[in-house]
């Protein structure tokens, strides 16, 4: 697969505020979540792949062409931004054929795109209503609908879920894996982890301007070495269970609770002990009720990395 | 109050703004723990908060919160009632533990009592390293945590929490969850968490209420509404399936793989659930994930309220 | 117990009944105030005029010790400390100006930071009337202006009849009090609701400030451009500064400036009152808890 977005040695600073430093990584198609605390940089790597600012030192490329001030890449790009500001005074239909009509297409084909935008995001009905009047779900969705309008192969998104409520969730989510299904290169930014997770395993951590880790979450957190794997078990004997893998020496620790009927085993070769497990827990007459790996998460391999 | 008797009792409350209902006939008992309050938007949250805490008298139905009754002694529920709202609010000009005796005080404590206090308030949110800073210079987290704090100083009965990890990042979500968590298992107080993000509200809360167009669509314990199906196991696996599915088969199992590698296994009534890892011990299968299925929240409450 | 429970405690004590349940607001109104740059300076000098009369009220006894000072009698009609002498401080184009410099620093930001730092709904999901919160803020415009009209007004009274040794100021004038009393309170009133009401008509505290000067000036000057359009004494109601003028005049019975009712002026007044009343009621309901 050929990387769509390629940054080379990417930094930025305002001043002597360090914005980003030294971002070199390549994206793919599909989605891919943006995650990092506070002022980790996220919203200047975003900036700066749109070409709305120009980098301190490093290259930015995005389908194979240099995007500063590329008026052909930008067209190809749809960002949906995290602010919430509109021209209030206009409707859904307006907001949406102004935009349009900037790319530069005929009047037909503005109202055609602009119908299949609005039809996408669900907002058909609500075209001829002013934004003003516009809950925040849909002022959510008509941010959605303008990102995608001119048909981008490149579609970023900051925190799109803001704001909306369960359903509407559901919606954008739906909405995104549609983008993925059709080819198109995503990348969305959020801080609530279980959203990103829902919606993709390949990530980008950056942390005080820099990637600390990039890919798949559970790839990510087999290479944490520090943390050895949780398994948790619950199950009708847990002393019993524990006795049986003690012994054995992979299992790295042995915790009893939370509650009477759970055990959590650390363990850096899951391989092996999982291989056990099965016939262990029939041998023994042990009834497993359940087994999660509760550290096998993006809100895990966050709180790892950023050294919680 | 004697055990047994409810935190809030809600008997047919109705509620119009004009020509809308906002809330059509709401029955609603809640005792003790954690509850979260969902909703889509527009489905009367917001006013439903507003009768709990004693400023608007229902246009119908009667109610009592605390055992105090919400027409009469909306006063006295106030004095008991922490409120911890979604927007940003300060003062400028103040430093936190000023701010939070200040709002102690006009809770109706004394005004070294509410010194003192807001200085133990603030060390337990985790604020007690810059409480004497000025509030213009916290961040995000801070001013959420500051938010709790306040709601917090003069030793609430209840405490109503709208939204409490909008805007922020992962870490900072996470300290608010595990702050949530710590004071809702605490006697005495009853936590009622208003959220869209339905992995905060699994976290942490044991009860839900579902409103939807005025009413309660669902309300009861998480675990109980969320219908954990007896027969229905999911899984995932590792190593080759293709003799241990076949084997299950041969048992009366049904078996469904979903997306994303997820294995649905329906078991009939006389089979004991050893059996799986009987079987995957047979055909050295390694069990990565085995719980029993139950509806995601996301799935309940798009089941109640009726999905678009 | 050896070890003390860490973590979330309860607190064991009990609920105040206040007798006055604003006093904490106007507490921090007083001591943000204070904070506020220019907010001292300000305050000194605003102190000056009452000095300065005070000054005056002296050497009125001594008038002899002065009389190097004026040429003829002239002396003492000019300061000969009767009520037109107490009208006169209290209307002073400068102890006005003053005043309403200490509404800016002090005031401005009353309701509007409250509204732009959402912070209403704090104060209202504590068992806190709307009226108490109105009250509190009243009470910290109002501390101030009461600090430059009532207390130099009855010092006024008290260091005449000290300076003098007799009571002929009260034998003379025996409504003198009341009328410090009145005017001082009328004023300070009038003040505060006029602040309180600039200040919830935006969030930004700027604007606020500057609004707060703009209203008061150009209603002087407004008056000043229809009365030099049309010569009628009666636009001088359009203007603030001239009210409150007039009634001073009434409550210490000294003619005055213009031919108008004193009764007219104190209706503007009270109708820019009530006008504040009603903007307050509305916008602090409108922010009630939870939008």
């Amino acid at each position: 697969m050929t990387a769509v977005i390629r940054t080379q040695s990417l930094s930025k600073w305002y001043g002597n505020v360090l914005g980003l430093s030294d971002v070199s990584l390549e994206i793919e198609p599909g989605i891919t979540g943006l995650l990092g605390p506070n002022g980790a940089g996220k919203s200047t790597f975003l900036k700066l792949i749109t070409g709305q600012i120009k980098p301190s030192i490093g290259t930015v490329s995005i389908l194979g062409e240099p995007i500063w001030n590329n008026v052909r890449t930008f067209a190809r790009l749809g960002f949906c931004p995290e602010q919430d500001s509109f021209y209030e005074d206009m409707t859904g239909w307006e907001f949406l054929t102004r935009l349009l009509s900037l790319h530069g297409f005929s009047a037909a084909e503005i109202g055609d795109r602009a119908e299949r935008a609005l039809r996408f995001v669900e907002l058909a009905k609500d075209k001829d209503r002013l934004i003003r009047g516009y809950s925040r779900g849909m002022r959510q969705r008509i941010k959605v609908a303008q990102a995608v309008a001119h048909d981008p192969q490149i579609i970023i998104l900051d925190e799109p879920l803001n704001g909306l409520d369960p359903l509407g969730k559901r919606k954008v989510i739906r909405l995104i894996k549609e983008f993925k299904e059709s080819g198109k290169t995503v990348i969305v930014s959020s801080h609530v982890l279980p959203e990103i997770e829902a919606l993709t395993r390949s990530i980008v951590l950056l942390h005080q301007g820099k990637i600390l880790a990039q890919g798949d979450i559970h790839y990510i957190r087999d290479l944490i070495d520090k943390h050895p794997h949780k398994i948790s078990v619950m199950c009708s004997d847990t002393r019993r269970l524990a006795a049986r893998l003690v012994g054995e020496p992979s299992i790295r620790n042995i915790q009893f609770g939370p509650g009477p009927e759970t055990i959590v085993f650390e363990t850096r070769d899951r391989d092996v002990i999982f291989g056990l497990l099965p016939r262990l827990v029939v041998d023994a007459a042990i009834d497993v009720e359940e087994i999660t790996s509760p550290d096998d998460n993006l809100q895990a391999v966050f709180d790892y990395l950023t050294g919680k | 109050m004697t055990t047994g008797e409810m935190n809030i009792e809600l008997k047919d409350i109705r509620f119009h703004y004009g020509k809308i209902t906002a809330l059509d006939g709401v029955d609603l008992t809640l005792g003790e723990g954690a509850c979260g309050l969902l909703g889509p938007n527009g489905a009367g949250k917001s006013t439903l908060l507003r009768i709990l805490l004693g400023f608007l008298n229902p246009a119908q139905g009667e109610g009592r919160v605390l055992g105090y009754d919400i027409r009469k002694d909306q006063f006295l529920i106030r004095r008991s009632v922490g409120y911890m709202p979604e927007d940003d609010c300060l003062i400028p000009g103040m430093d936190a533990v000023t701010f939070t005796a200040y709002f102690g005080e006009l809770s109706g404590m004394p005004r070294q009592e509410a010194m003192k206090r807001a200085h133990d308030v603030l060390f337990y949110v985790g604020l007690g390293e810059s409480r004497y800073r000025l509030l213009e210079t916290y961040s995000a987290g801070m001013k959420q945590r500051l938010k709790l704090a306040q709601a917090l100083v003069h030793d609430p009965k209840l405490l109503f929490l709208d939204e409490p990890t909008s805007n922020l990042d992962p870490q900072g979500r996470r300290e608010i969850l595990d702050l949530i968590k710590d004071i809702s298992s605490k006697k005495n107080i009853q936590v009622l968490v208003s959220s869209h993000i339905l992995t905060d509200i699994e976290d942490t809360c044991s009860h839900v209420v579902i409103l939807n167009k005025g009413k309660v669509a669902a309300q009861g314990e998480l675990e109980a509404l969320k219908e954990i199906q007896f027969s229905l196991y999911e899984l995932r696996t590792k190593g080759e399936t293709g003799g241990f599915l076949k084997t299950l088969k041969e048992k009366g199992c049904r078996i469904e793989e979903t997306e994303d590698e997820l294995m649905k296994i329906y078991m009939p009534a006389d089979l004991f659930r050893t059996e799986i890892f009987r079987t995957a011990a047979l055909e050295n299968v390694q069990i990565r994930y085995f719980i029993k299925s139950r509806t995601s929240l996301e799935d309940l409450f798009a089941e109640t309220v009726g999905v678009d | 117990m050896p070890i003390a429970e860490r973590g979330y405690a309860h607190w064991e004590g009990t609920f105040v009944e206040r007798r006055f349940p604003w006093w904490p607001i106007t507490r921090l109104g007083i001591r943000l105030a204070f904070k506020r740059k220019f907010f001292k300076p300000v305050f000194a000098v605003s102190l000056g005029p009452a000095v300065f009369f005070l000054a005056g009220i002296y050497m009125s006894e001594r008038i002899e010790d002065f009389q190097f000072m004026f040429r003829g009698r002239s002396g003492n009609r000019l300061l000969g400390v009767d009520p037109a002498y107490f009208k006169t401080y209290f209307t002073f184009e400068t102890t006005l100006f003053l005043m309403v410099m200490l509404m800016v620093l002090a005031g401005a930001s009353l309701i509007c930071d409250d509204l732009k730092f959402n912070s209403l709904q704090l104060y209202f999901s504590r068992p806190l009337r709307k009226r108490d919160y109105w009250l509190g803020k009243m009470a910290t415009v109002s501390f101030f202006l009461l600090i430059v009209t009532l207390v130099p007004g009855l010092l006024f009274i008290l260091f005449k009849i000290i300076f003098s040794g007799s009571f002929k100021l009260l034998a003379d004038y025996p409504w003198l009090p009341i009328s410090v009393i009145g005017y001082s309170l009328l004023v300070t009133l009038f003040f505060s609701f006029y602040t309180l009401l600039v200040s919830s008509l935006s969030k930004n505290r700027r604007y606020v400030s500057i609004l707060i000067f703009l209203i008061y000036i150009f209603s002087d000057v407004f008056f000043g451009i229809f009365y030099g359009i049309f010569h009628d004494s009666s636009f001088c109601l359009l203007s603030i500064k001239c009210n409150i003028q007039q009634v001073g005049a009434f409550l210490f019975r000294v003619n005055p400036q213009y031919d108008v009712p004193w009764i007219y002026s104190f209706l503007v007044l009270a109708a820019i009152c009530s006008l504040s009343g009603f903007v307050l009621k509305k916008k602090i309901r409108g922010v009630e808890v939870i939008k």
